[in-house]
Formats: C-alpha cells, structure tokens, sequence
C-alpha cells in the first residue's frame, strides 16, 4: 500500500471528520438543553451553504454573504423552536423529533422552490489553493474546514465554562428543575440552544460549501452522519461528539482509500453501527450522575 | 370471577381463531366494485396507497401496539422488492412463490436488525434505523452483480394474471385483498395474547418495559416479533411493488419512503389499522394532486411542494391532532358532548 494514499485518507478523514463533528455539537446543543432529537440540523447546514452562494452570487463580500447566511438560518431556528417545538412542551421525545422531521422537509422543499435542484458551489476562501504534500493533496479549503471546527469547539467550551450564559444553558441540561428554581429561564435557554444551533449549522454550511458542494437535498444525509457521530462518542458529552464525528469522518475516508470501490460507503457505515451497538451509551463514559 | 372470564375468552378464541371487523367486509365490497368505476389512472394511484398502506400498517403495529419507533421500513419493503425480483430473474421461480419467500426474508432480515437496535430505548432507535436504511441504500448501489446498481433490476416478470383484466386493475386486485389480509391480521394480532403483551412493553401507550420484564415477560421476545412482523409486511409490499412496476431502484427504499410512511402513520393515527390506510391515501393523494396540479398553476420545479406539503401536515398533525385522522370522529362526539351539557 502506498504511504501517499494512506495520507490521503487520513486528511481527508480528518477534514470530513470536522464536518461531522460540527453538526454533532449542532445536535449536541440543542439535546443537551432540550432533549429534543434535531433531526433537521443538517438543514441548517444546507440553508446557511445555499444562502452563503446566493448572497455572494448578489455581489456581496463574503464575510458580509455569511453573516446574512447565518442571520436568516438563526432566524429559521427560532422559528422551530417558537412555533413547532414549544408549542408542543412535554410530548414525548419521538413526537418532537418527528416535529423537527417536519420542519425539516418543508425546508427542503422551500429550498428546492426558491433555488432548484442544482448543485452549487463557492470558490476557496480567500483563493487559497491546493496543497501538494508527499503524493497527497489537500484541499484548498480543507484548513478552512478544519479551522472553523478547532474555532467553534474552543469557542464552545469557552462559552459553556466560562460565561454566565454557557453555564445558565448548562445547568438546564444537567438539573432543569434546579435552573428553573434559580431563576433561569427554560424556555429562552431553549431558544437560545436552537438559535446556537442554527448558527452553528449555518456556518459550517458556508465553510464546506467550497468542498463538498450544496443542494436542496443534502441535508439529511448529513444529519444522518452527525447523528452517527453524536450517537458513537455519547450525545451527552461535547468531546463525545467530536471524537464521534472524527471517527466517522475517518472511517469514512479510510474505506474509501483501502475498501474495494463502490462497497466502501456501506462497509464504514455498517462499521461505525456495530461500534455503536457495542458500546450503546458512547465510547466517552458519561460524567457524574447524566440520565 | 375473572378466571371464568378468562376461561370464556379463551374457548371463544379458540372458536373463533379470526375476527373479522365489519368494516373490512364493507371495504372489500367497495374494493370489488371500484374498477368498474376507476380509470386506470386512479387504479394505479390507489395501487400506490394500497401498498404504502401495507408498509404503514406494519409500522402500526410496531408503534402503535410495542411502541417501538423505525425510520428503515424501507429496508425491508426493498428487501421484499430486490428478493422477489432476484428470485425471479435468477431462479426462474414463479412470481406467485417468489412473494412468500421474500416476505420471510424480509422477516428473516428484521430477525438480527432488531435484535441488535431494540436493546437501545427512546429516540435513539430512530437515529439508528435511519443509519440502518442508510447502509442498505450503499449496499444495493454497490452490490452490482446481484443488486444492478444505481439503476436496478428491470425487466422483473408480472404476475401471472388471467387476460380477461387489465394488468393494472388486476393488480389493484392483489394489492388491496393483500391489504385487507392485513388489516383483518392487524386487528387480530391487537386483540390476542401477543397485543396485549405489546400493549404492556409500550411506554408511548401508558405500557412499561420495566414493569413488563419484572412480571415475567421476555420483553426482547416480543419487541423482535412485532419488528419481525412489520418487516413481513413491508416485504409484501415490495414484492408487489416489483412485479407491478417490473423496475425496481435503489432510490425507492431509501431514507425518505421510510420517513413518508412515518409520516403517514402520524397522520393517518398510529393506535387502528385504519390509520395507515387513511394516512397513505391522504398523503398519496396529496402528492398526486401537487404533483399534477401545482406545478401547473404556480409554477416552479415539481416535488418542491409535495416537501412543503409533508412537512406542514406532519407538524399540524402533531400538534393539533396528535392521534391522527382516525380518532377525529371521537374527538368530533366529545367535542359535542361538552357543548351539550
């Protein structure tokens, strides 16, 4: 086997891997505060990619094209969260994921109406090309991809520990009963999960725009790898969520390099499901007394 | 007292093995009669409903009755279709025996799939079956040699049929006597023994796993035997489906029929039979309608409003008639009680 390929794979394992991590803290946010399943994170991801295309595509620079992105898909956060999933306060949990189900198809299909179904694309950011190293290649964006998700975990952690906001959110998540007695409010933690979400989504969106290309239909595909990796790390841990979505993304990469052509979808699916119903409370233990 | 009752029911059971619902009788009736009508348009679209019916019915008894929820019904509707279909064009088996078998290897496949993804609880099963279909979409793409790939299997044989029908109206024949085969099940299944014990494992309908188990009840046992049932179910389905249309495609079992026949579940009411019948005649209905008909007056690329369209329905349901269309008419009399007094 050659090292360049093995390389190959590992990069691009890695930079996949950072993809689905953030769409795991997107999933790990809103569960965590909620308890609430997003089953339509990944569409927050297509809505901030398809935004970011067409703001840019109005003319307007990219940063500016991506905080327009990322305003509008916060927006339609909010939107689920006021008028679909509050309104349904203490339904079971698979009611509230198949609520998210629903919103999540009419984005779809809301998308597919204002843009069509084709695919689009971003330049680079920045124009920043291809690197050659040792027989491999990385993408022009992949450090873009990466280092959006190194930012958003160091600035959620930062969030979460050290501000009096992350740890209002936090302390929903752990005791609701007890945030509610020290004067917190569920229901705007709640809000504020799924705005964080959205936005979290909206800008992992444009960033892999560059590289993976977006269209109407991409985002329960890309749900359904966040939940892999959310589900293999422990949705109750953020550092289960990341390791999660690095293990899915190399896995992924891995068997596209080493498995025969056309099985190697299946085979690091079918893989990552066996990890997981080994080990179905996550790989990371849960810390202190979690449900 | 009630060991006499129970001693009654049992010799009644005994008596009367199936319990036929009137209402099956008068739909069978209708059934009978609704070719000479239809043209062969609406024949192909309540064969639509039929077998979508069929699949949804299954998952009633799954979540309604074990409270069990699954995102990859698609898997086994696919198994059924691909084994029919393979069986035919490899084996040369008849179509009339290739249905059975692959219904039980329909069943046969839930058999380890539901051993595996029961053991976990709550929502997260639902994430998995998702992940599930997932893999079985990958692997009918890859699996070339047997599977056709991303373009299928095509030139499945048709049922053998008398010629003095149409094809179609034939099938519509096949499909809904299947269904109401079905439905007459459905209802006997959820009135025996065996419902009663799902009934008890279903957490959604009051029911406890815990209380179950500690009562002595294989909890695991009868979870898989429902999973088992609906995937025999949806075999059927799909094994209708693939010598009907004798072309069958990945992209028909994937991750968004089995979200549809969800959908149609929730809609249609997830505690009857008749849920799923009235749930995929509303959906189906509504996609044929938006997908004739909107395009046509507003414009704009078809399948974006049947998305818009799932998605609304879905979320009203939920949340103004979490219990579906069926159990309308007793909201409908309550409703009126309250005014009365």
């Amino acid at each position: 086997m050659e090292v360049s390929t093995v390389l190959q794979s590992l990069i691009s394992g890695l930079t996949l891997g950072c993809i689905y991590a953030a769409l795991g803290l997107g999933l790990f946010v809103v569960y965590g505060v909620t308890r609430v399943l997003n089953l339509a994170q990944g569409e927050f991801v297509m809505l901030g990619g398809m935004l970011t295309v067409s703001f840019c595509s109005m003319g307007v620079p990219l940063i500016g094209a991506i905080l327009l992105a990322v305003f509008v898909t916060v927006l339609s956060g909010a939107f689920l969260y006021l008028f679909i999933i509050r309104p349904a306060r203490g339904a079971s949990g698979s009611t509230l994921a198949f609520l998210t189900v629903g919103f999540a198809f009419a984005i779809e299909g809301i998308t597919l109406l204002v843009w069509g179904w084709e695919y689009r694309s971003l330049t680079n950011f920045l124009g920043s090309s291809s690197i050659h190293l040792w027989g491999a290649t990385i993408f022009g964006q992949a450090p873009w991809v990466v280092g959006m998700t190194v930012l958003m975990v160091v600035g959620l952690f930062f969030f979460f520990g050290r501000t009096m906001v992350g740890k209002a959110l936090r302390a929903c998540a752990d005791e609701p009963l007890g945030a509610r007695s020290v004067g917190i409010s569920i229901e705007r933690m709640a809000l504020l999960s799924f705005v964080m979400a959205a936005g979290l989504g909206a800008i992992a969106g444009a960033t892999i725009t560059p590289l993976t290309m977006t269209a109407y239909n991409v985002g329960i595909p890309l749900t359904i790898k966040g939940l892999l990796a959310a589900f293999l790390g422990g949705l109750h841990r953020a550092e289960g969520v990341i390791l999660g979505g690095l293990l899915v993304g190399l896995a992924e990469a891995l068997s596209a390099g080493l498995m025969p052509t056309g099985y190697h979808d299946a085979i690091a699916l079918a893989i990552l499901l066996a990890v997981f119903l080994a080990r179905p409370r996550g790989l990371l233990p849960s810390r202190g007394a979690a449900e | 007292m009630s060991v006499i009752s129970t001693t009654k029911s049992r010799v009644a059971s005994a008596y009367r093995l199936l319990r036929v619902p009137r209402p099956a009788l008068v739909l069978l009736a209708v059934v009978a009669v609704l070719p000479l009508v239809g043209n062969p348009y609406v024949l192909s679209v309540l064969i639509n409903i039929g077998l979508y019916a069929i699949v949804a019915m299954g998952l009633v008894l799954l979540t309604g009755l074990a409270g069990q929820v699954s995102l990859g019904q698609g898997v086994f509707y696919g198994t059924g279709a691909y084994a029919s279909a393979l069986l035919c064009l490899r084996l040369g088996l008849s179509p009339w025996l290739a249905m059975p078998i692959a219904a039980a290897a329909s069943g046969l496949l839930a058999v380890p799939i539901g051993r595996a993804i029961l053991r976990l609880r709550g929502i997260i099963v639902a994430g998995v079956t998702l992940t599930v279909n997932m893999v079985f979409y990958y692997l009918t793409i890859s699996v070339s040699d047997l599977t056709g790939g991303a373009t299928g299997l095509v030139q499945i044989p048709r049922l053998p049929y008398p010629k003095v029908l149409p094809y179609t109206t034939f099938v519509f024949y096949v499909t809904w006597l299947l269904l109401i085969v079905a439905l007459i099940l459905s209802c006997n299944i959820a009135a025996s023994r065996v419902g009663r014990a799902l009934k008890a494992v279903n957490l959604l309908g009051g029911g406890s796993e815990d209380t179950a188990q500690v009562l002595g009840m294989d909890v695991m046992h009868y979870k898989v035997l429902a999973f088992v049932v609906a995937a025999v179910f949806a075999g059927v389905a799909g094994s209708t489906y693939a010598h009907y249309t004798s072309v069958i495609e990945p992209h028909t079992f994937n991750v968004q029929t089995s979200v549809l026949v969800s959908i149609m579940v929730i809609v249609g009411g997830v505690t009857s039979p008749w849920g799923a019948i009235v749930g995929a005649a509303l959906i189906v209905g509504l996609t044929e309608f938006l997908r004739e008909v909107a395009p046509i007056i507003l414009g704009g690329p078809t399948g974006a409003y049947e998305l818009v369209a799932y998605g609304v329905v879905l979320v009203i349901s939920l949340l103004f008639l979490p219990a579906g269309l069926c159990s309308l008419p007793a909201r409908i009399e309550q409703w009126r009680k309250e005014r009365r007094i």
